[in-house]
């Protein structure tokens, strides 16, 4: 599957090409959009999207992003980014096997085990927006470490308002307990949630490197903590 | 409840746009009513306080201000702009918001309203690029702010319906699409991981969601006043915050990328009134 998909995208790419032409005439004012070399009525929707996003000066690629390199790497899709966006996130059974493959091996665990670390710094991780934000505004992460937009998608605590993107995290150590199998699957969810839910909308914490192993113990914490206000 | 409350409203509004912007039949805030009034929609119904505010406005002032820019003789060339062709001919403002993105002879490109605006502005009147006119795009003092709010106000009410007829105006609507689906960035989003269920919320904030026309047309009605940033935004803007808070790179206004978005966007409005101004939490 994972070859075939390479095949199909360098076919594209042939096919980018082999579609250039000339156009006469001078260029737009404010474009490198139109550099008058590629017809984009030749090309597939797929060719053009991935033209205009990587190679039309649509956005900007040269930007430093704070995990180093830059923002060229942000916007190339890996492996799961690709299969989940052509299958609309309703990846075929096959696909999602691979998925779910891939997504295991992907995952670390800390060395002192899965432990619960300190609620209360778990929940402002889990309410803060901070980090990873580039453009017009960058996040500094000299200044604060990145926090984990949990309340973004999810009802964590009762007296705060939370997303309904993704389900309600409410009383979650509440109602599961706090023992080894839960901590794990806890774990496993935030590192890299395809692992079981394939072309999931959430955000791969632990495997894009964006929370620390100590981060995602302190929100695990704050989920499943007896003391903490989500499980009161 | 709130749908109830604000059913009791067009009657009190039915008298128009108050003292403002005399091309304007309807207040926007009518045509927003009368979709709430059709349809239930969590979206459109989300801030009662903002619909109660919508009557006044503060965008109706930027129209007020974009009028007079409109048609005053501005840049190195001391014309107006009422020779610029948006789609409908030279200076026709009627509807034409409404049919854009489109393919212009012109430029061979298809533009959106603020690449054809900077287009007018640097052929018609002279404005080097670097100008503030041309080059500041933000905020209510901005020219492109007044312009946009101005021009697009003529399309008020008016259905969506970009043009699908130019071979490029399909091309970019399709790709808009495919990056509308493109997953990538630190958080693997992309449009559609916000846009695609009614009644989702981030933290407070109820999204639009891109398949129920009724509330789309809502949610791609630009300019409209942002209470929470206190001034008039623009489409452009709209995808440079999607675009940061997803943590992706910074999109260049203007580019083809940009307006293969909105292309794809405006198309799934089509058919369903526009709201301009509108008012946005």
């Amino acid at each position: 599957m994972i070859a075939m998909n390479h095949s199909r995208r360098a076919a594209g790419f042939a096919a980018l090409a082999a579609a250039v032409l000339i156009v006469g005439g001078c260029a737009a004012p404010e474009s490198a959009e139109t550099d008058g070399k590629v017809d984009y009525t030749k090309m597939s929707a797929e060719e053009l999207g991935e033209y205009l996003v990587m190679q039309s000066g649509s956005w900007d690629l040269k930007q430093e992003v704070q995990e180093g390199g830059t923002a060229r790497e942000r916007m190339t899709q890996d492996e799961l980014q690709k299969v989940c966006s052509e299958a609309r996130n309703q990846p075929s059974p096959e696909q999602a096997g691979q998925i779910i493959a891939d997504a295991r091996a992907s995952i670390t665990y800390p060395e002192g085990g899965i432990q619960l670390g300190d609620w209360r710094r778990g929940q402002d991780l889990s309410w803060g927006g901070f980090g990873f934000r580039i453009a017009h505004n960058p996040d500094d992460h000299s200044r604060r470490d990145p926090s984990g937009n949990c309340y973004n998608c999810h009802a964590m605590s009762p007296d705060r308002v939370g997303g309904t993107l993704g389900p309600s995290l409410t009383a979650y150590g509440k109602q599961r307990g706090n023992n080894e199998a839960t901590r794990r699957f806890v774990w496993e969810m935030m590192y890299n949630p395809h692992a079981y839910f394939p072309c999931s909308n959430m955000p791969r914490m632990g495997a894009k490197g964006l929370l620390s192993h100590e981060a995602m113990m302190d929100i695990m914490a704050y989920v499943l903590h007896p003391d903490s206000p989500v499980n009161q | 409840m709130i749908r109830k409350a604000l059913l009791a409203l067009p009657v009190a509004l039915a008298f128009g746009v108050t003292a403002h912007a005399d091309h304007m039949q309807e207040n926007p805030v009518n045509i927003l009513l009368g979709l709430i009034q059709k349809v239930d929609s969590p979206y459109l119904t989300q801030s009662e306080q903002n619909i109660m505010m919508m009557e006044d406005n503060p965008a109706l002032w930027i129209v007020e201000d974009g009028k007079e820019l409109f048609y005053q003789p501005r840049g190195p060339n001391n014309v107006s702009l009422e020779s610029c062709d948006f789609g409908q001919g030279p200076g026709v403002l009627e509807a034409a918001y409404a049919k854009m993105p489109r393919y212009f002879e012109d430029t061979g490109r298809v533009m959106d309203l603020e690449a054809r605006l900077v287009h007018c502005m640097m052929t018609i009147q002279g404005f080097p690029a670097d100008d503030p006119a041309v080059r500041q795009r933000h905020g209510n003092e901005s020219d492109h702010m007044k312009l946009q709010s101005y021009i697009a106000s003529y399309s008020n009410g008016v259905p969506w319906d970009p043009p699908m007829d130019h071979p490029l105006e399909k091309a970019m609507r399709d790709a808009g699409e495919y990056i509308f689906f493109r997953r990538a960035g630190s958080l693997d989003m992309s449009c559609q991981t916000c846009h695609s269920a009614t009644g989702q919320r981030i933290r407070a904030s109820v999204l639009p969601n891109s398949s129920f026309q009724e509330e789309w047309t809502k949610a791609i009605s630009w300019p409209a006043f942002r209470v929470g940033h206190d001034h008039v935004r623009s489409s452009q803007h709209r995808i440079r915050g999607c675009y940061w808070q997803m943590r992706q790179a910074g999109p260049i206004p203007g580019s083809d990328g940009t307006i293969a978005l909105i292309s794809y966007w405006t198309d799934l409005a089509r058919g369903q009134p526009a709201i301009l101004p509108d008012m946005k939490r």
